[in-house]
């Protein structure tokens, strides 16, 4: 951890290179996802507008191509209705006319025949036709249904695009075609009259008004001037039934006391009418009466009360509420078949009078103001004049339900003026029209049935129109419209949610774009810690061998030689400090070999004075007397001194020289301390000194060279011994510490003087040259022993005068200041691996 | 062992002429070489009974000089006893293992080595 911190404190050459790389390579990396990102952002944003904007403009072009679609589709699909309309329109006129054509037939087939009242009444029964039975209620309604698909062909190859009605199966029941046939006399005397009941008896002359059908007919008058092959054809005549509109909300309905109206109102009275045709008999060439037929008016109803110009095709009952309904008008505009009854024109039968036809409320206005009869005022209104549908009906007329439809003076519907038109060249064709707030569909065809009167116009019987709501016919072109509209829509939906995931796809891109950067980033950068890390251990580790070399070297391992690896600055670095290290170590070399020669030069002259002298002394040399002796005595004192000086050298030169090597052992305290007493007891008893050793049972184990600390501990304690008066005090106690010991020697000597405290440890130095050539000092001991404590890890402390309240029963005064010397040593740490002491 | 002879060897002649003179006035015969090579001649020769051997000497050091008195049939039991002024640890181990049977270490007075010799005796 500390390695760790050191690496990363902000001085390591690691942590510089790690900051210098990660800044050049990281910055620019940076810079580039940055710019490589925003780039992906702005290509995914544009990206997206564009993917949008082709959106739209599909969308759009899309919606342009639905509304053409749909606008060619509608056009298409109304030409085809409009067309198929017309074409049933002129279908049903065709129809109308060959029925109509038959009757002409009946007519002459008739004529043929010998009147009598057995043949009228065979060819009565034989002239029936079915019609459809409108139902009793408007739950019993039915159309036709839609194309059946349980209908198909047998043969496969047909299946493409089959399509199948079934029959319609209305409720049908049969009935006379006529309502009666008359055989009739020159005078208008009906002399054979059958009906439904068979043979009348009631026989009248129906050249006066009143004896005929409603009063109304006069077809007598014209009869004397028809030819034998002309054939007259009635008017339709039939007492006209009343009926009321009710409109409520926009919506209108038929008030049911109102005449029959399909399904409006199928309680009501129904409209019964009849055409007549006359054909002049002629017996051997002469005229002879005439013969005529009443054709129940219900079978001309039948051709448009069933009609339905919508996909239904055919119903049981119209409805002309729904507004899809056919209907008839004849050669003089006056409606004579509608499916509401109460619009067919006809008479009041009480009067034979015929009832005029709805007028707008401005004609009616006019009428009242004429001073005429309503009658006379719309027999005489000039035709079609002032059609418009701003008009409203005449109030008048609807409160009495007499609201029948004469399209030549119904002013308030101009589509009668359209009518009248374009049949009036015997054509056929289709407007539009908006009627009642809906728009309508109309198509119109003349009849085309020319006998008698109705030969006057090519608009010949008169016209068939249908009425359809735009809506309904337009049905198909809606379906189709609400088909590609629904497409469309789908495909809107499609195109929105291929944007959203080509937009998301985009965002994901940029995502893992983004992602691969950081990842790229993060392996650069980490890969730049890699390279900054080798890098800087490569210029480290050779700066830490040269510190480690730099370091044994300095404890004395003078053979230390870094291992060089590189030639760059660094390997002449380590190359420059073998060198040094080389150098320093023959330097070293030469010294400790002149301090083994020098000593041993010193000793051979001291050896043979110490020879001499000892010789002199013992006798050996003669006698000699006590003066000489006494000198000598001197002579061989100083030789041990300077003997002791010689050895205190050599001892320090090898100690400086690091020439010795600690024999480290593990040791107590007391054993130390009691070895080091013993040695110096006898001096202490000489100069009548006390040692009181409090370590004599101190068993803290310290791990020291022995010899080594025990030459310490004579020293310190000699010169306690030695720098002092007689009947000096020596106390030796100890300190324990966490992981140190500290040995302490105090005296109640001459003391030091502060400031020589330091210097009591430099070499030669003698705080006191009398006191110390009187003890015989070399001035090195001190010096010694610091070094040995030193080598041990440990520090050595002076300190002089000592406190008296510190030492109590240590007797101290002016000349005993008294010293202490404190020897500090590790217990276990540095020189062992013992961490455990006992006391 | 009553000594008899002694061989004194050193090359320092201050030293070999006192212990010569000072022996001889005690009554033992002595014998003095200056170097390694007369002393193995002289002590295979003379067959003194205490050879003093320094260890520092020309030609021939005391170890080697000890090794071939220690290792010559006549000679082997033949007290050496070094004197020499080299002091170290390693230095007096060399001359143990050279087979001396005392080693003394310089400076040394002569009532000292005197009281060596006799214990010799004894």
């Amino acid at each position: 951890m500390k390695l760790l911190g050191k690496a990363f404190s902000t001085k390591s050459i690691l942590s510089k290179l790690l900051v210098s790389f990660v800044v050049l390579s990281a910055v620019p990396l940076i810079v580039l996802a940055y710019l490589a990102n925003r780039n992906l952002h702005e290509t995914g944003v544009e990206a997206l507008t564009n993917i949008e904007e082709m959106g739209q403009m599909n969308l759009s072009l899309i919606e342009q191509l639905r509304k053409k679609v749909v606008q060619d589709a509608v056009q298409a699909l109304d030409a085809k209705s409009t067309e198929a309309i017309e074409v049933r329109t002129v279908d049903l006129a065709n129809a109308i006319a060959a029925f109509l054509y038959e009757r002409d037939n009946d007519a002459r087939t008739l004529a043929s025949i010998s009147p009598s009242k057995n043949n009228y009444l065979n060819f009565f029964q034989c002239h029936y036709r079915t019609v459809i039975e409108p139902p009793s209620t408007t739950n019993d309604y039915s159309a036709s249904q839609e194309p059946s698909f349980t209908v198909i062909s047998s043969n496969p190859e047909n299946g493409q695009s089959w399509r199948h009605q079934p029959q319609y199966d209305f409720k049908k029941k049969t009935i006379p075609i006529y309502q009666e046939i008359t055989f009739l006399d020159l005078e208008g005397n009906e002399k054979i009259k059958i009906t439904s009941q068979g043979a009348s008896t009631e026989l009248k002359n129906v050249s006066s008004r009143r004896n005929t059908y409603c009063q109304a007919e006069d077809y007598f008058q014209y009869l004397t001037s028809l030819t034998d092959n002309d054939i007259y054809v009635s008017k339709v005549i039939g007492e006209h039934v009343p009926g009321w509109l009710q409109i409520s909300d926009g919506m209108v309905t038929v008030d049911p006391a109102s005449a029959y109206a399909g399904k409006e109102n199928l309680g009501g009275k129904k409209f019964e009418g009849i055409i007549r045709w006359v054909i002049p008999v002629l017996e051997g060439g002469k005229r002879v009466g005439y013969c005529a037929l009443a054709l129940d008016h219900q079978h001309i109803m039948q051709f448009t009360d069933h009609i339905v110009p919508t996909e239904e095709r055919f119903t049981n009952v119209s409805d002309a509420g729904e507004g899809n309904y056919a209907w008839l008008w004849d050669s003089e505009d006056r409606c004579i078949s509608h499916p509401r009854d109460f619009f067919i024109m006809g008479f009041d039968c009480n009067t034979g009078q015929e009832v005029p036809g709805w007028i707008s409320e401005t004609a009616y206005r006019e009428y009242l103001s004429s001073g005429k009869t309503l009658e006379e005022f719309v027999r005489q209104l000039p035709s079609l004049r002032d059609f418009t549908q701003t008009k409203k009906g005449a109030r008048a007329q609807t409160g009495i339900g007499r609201i029948a439809l004469d399209c030549k003076t119904l002013d308030m519907a101009p589509q009668c003026q359209g009518w009248h038109d374009g049949t009036e060249d015997g054509g056929s064709g289709s407007f539009v029209i908006l009627w009642s707030g809906l728009w309508k569909l109309t198509s119109y065809a003349a009849v085309p049935y020319f006998t008698g009167q109705y030969s006057k116009t090519k608009r010949g019987f008169g016209y068939v129109t249908f009425g359809a709501n735009v809506d309904d016919f337009h049905k198909a072109a809606n379906d189709t419209k609400l088909y590609i509209q629904k497409t469309l829509e789908e495909q809107k939906d499609s195109i929105e949610k291929v944007n959203l995931k080509t937009g998301s796809t985009i965002r994901k891109k940029e995502n893992d774009n983004r992602n691969l950067l950081l990842a790229i980033g993060f392996f650069s950068i980490m890969a730049v810690v890699g390279a900054s890390v080798f890098i800087s251990y490569g210029i480290t580790k050779p700066i830490k061998n040269l510190t480690a070399g730099a370091l044994a070297m300095r404890r004395g391992e003078l053979n230390q030689r870094i291992n060089v690896t590189s030639s760059d600055e660094i390997g002449e670095l380590a190359a420059s400090f073998n060198e040094m290290a080389s150098t320093i170590a023959e330097v070293d070399q030469m010294k400790s070999e002149f301090v083994t020669i020098a000593s041993h030069e010193f000793r051979t002259p001291i050896h043979s004075m110490l020879l001499s002298v000892t010789g002199i002394l013992g006798g050996y040399s003669g006698q000699i007397n006590d003066e000489v002796k006494e000198d000598l005595e001197t002579v061989k004192l100083e030789i041990d001194r300077l003997m002791r000086l010689v050895n205190d050298l050599l001892d320090l030169s090898r100690i400086e020289a690091r020439k010795i090597e600690l024999q480290i052992e593990p040791i107590a305290i007391s054993d130390l301390v009691n070895q080091a007493v013993e040695r110096i007891s006898e001096l202490a008893v000489i100069n009548h000194h006390s040692v009181e050793n409090r370590l004599e049972t101190e068993k803290t184990v310290v791990f020291v060279d022995c010899d080594r600390m025990v030459q310490v501990l004579i020293n310190l304690l000699g010169n306690a011994i030695k720098y002092n008066p007689y009947q000096g005090k020596i106390i030796i106690h100890g300190l324990i510490h966490e992981d140190t010991f500290s040995i302490v020697i105090v005296d109640n000597g001459y003391g030091i003087p502060p400031w020589a405290q330091q210097k009591v440890f430099d070499k030669f130095f003698q705080a006191d040259i009398y006191m110390s050539q009187k003890v015989g000092g070399t001035g090195l001991g001190l010096s010694i022993s610091k070094h040995i404590v030193e080598k041990h890890g440990g520090s050595i402390q002076c300190a002089s005068p000592i406190s008296q309240s510190d030492y109590p029963d240590l007797p101290l005064n002016l000349e005993r200041k008294g010293t202490m010397f404190t020897v500090t040593i590790p217990i276990s740490k540095k020189t062992g691996g013992l961490t455990e002491h006992e006391n | 062992m009553k000594i008899n002879k002694i061989l004194v060897v050193d090359d320092e002649e201050t030293i070999s002429s006192y212990l010569g003179r000072k022996l001889t006035k005690l009554g033992y015969e002595v014998l003095v070489a200056g170097d390694g090579e007369t002393a193995v001649d002289m002590a295979f020769s003379s067959l003194p009974d205490v050879v003093l051997l320094d260890v520092k000497l020309p030609r021939m050091n005391g170890y080697e000089v000890c090794r071939k008195i220690k290792a010559n049939e006549n000679t082997r039991f033949t007290t050496v006893i070094m004197l020499s002024a080299k002091t170290q640890g390693n230095e007096i181990q060399q001359g143990l293992d050279a087979g001396c049977d005392l080693y003394l270490t310089k400076p040394i007075g002569f009532p000292d080595i005197l009281q060596h010799l006799k214990s010799f005796e004894k």
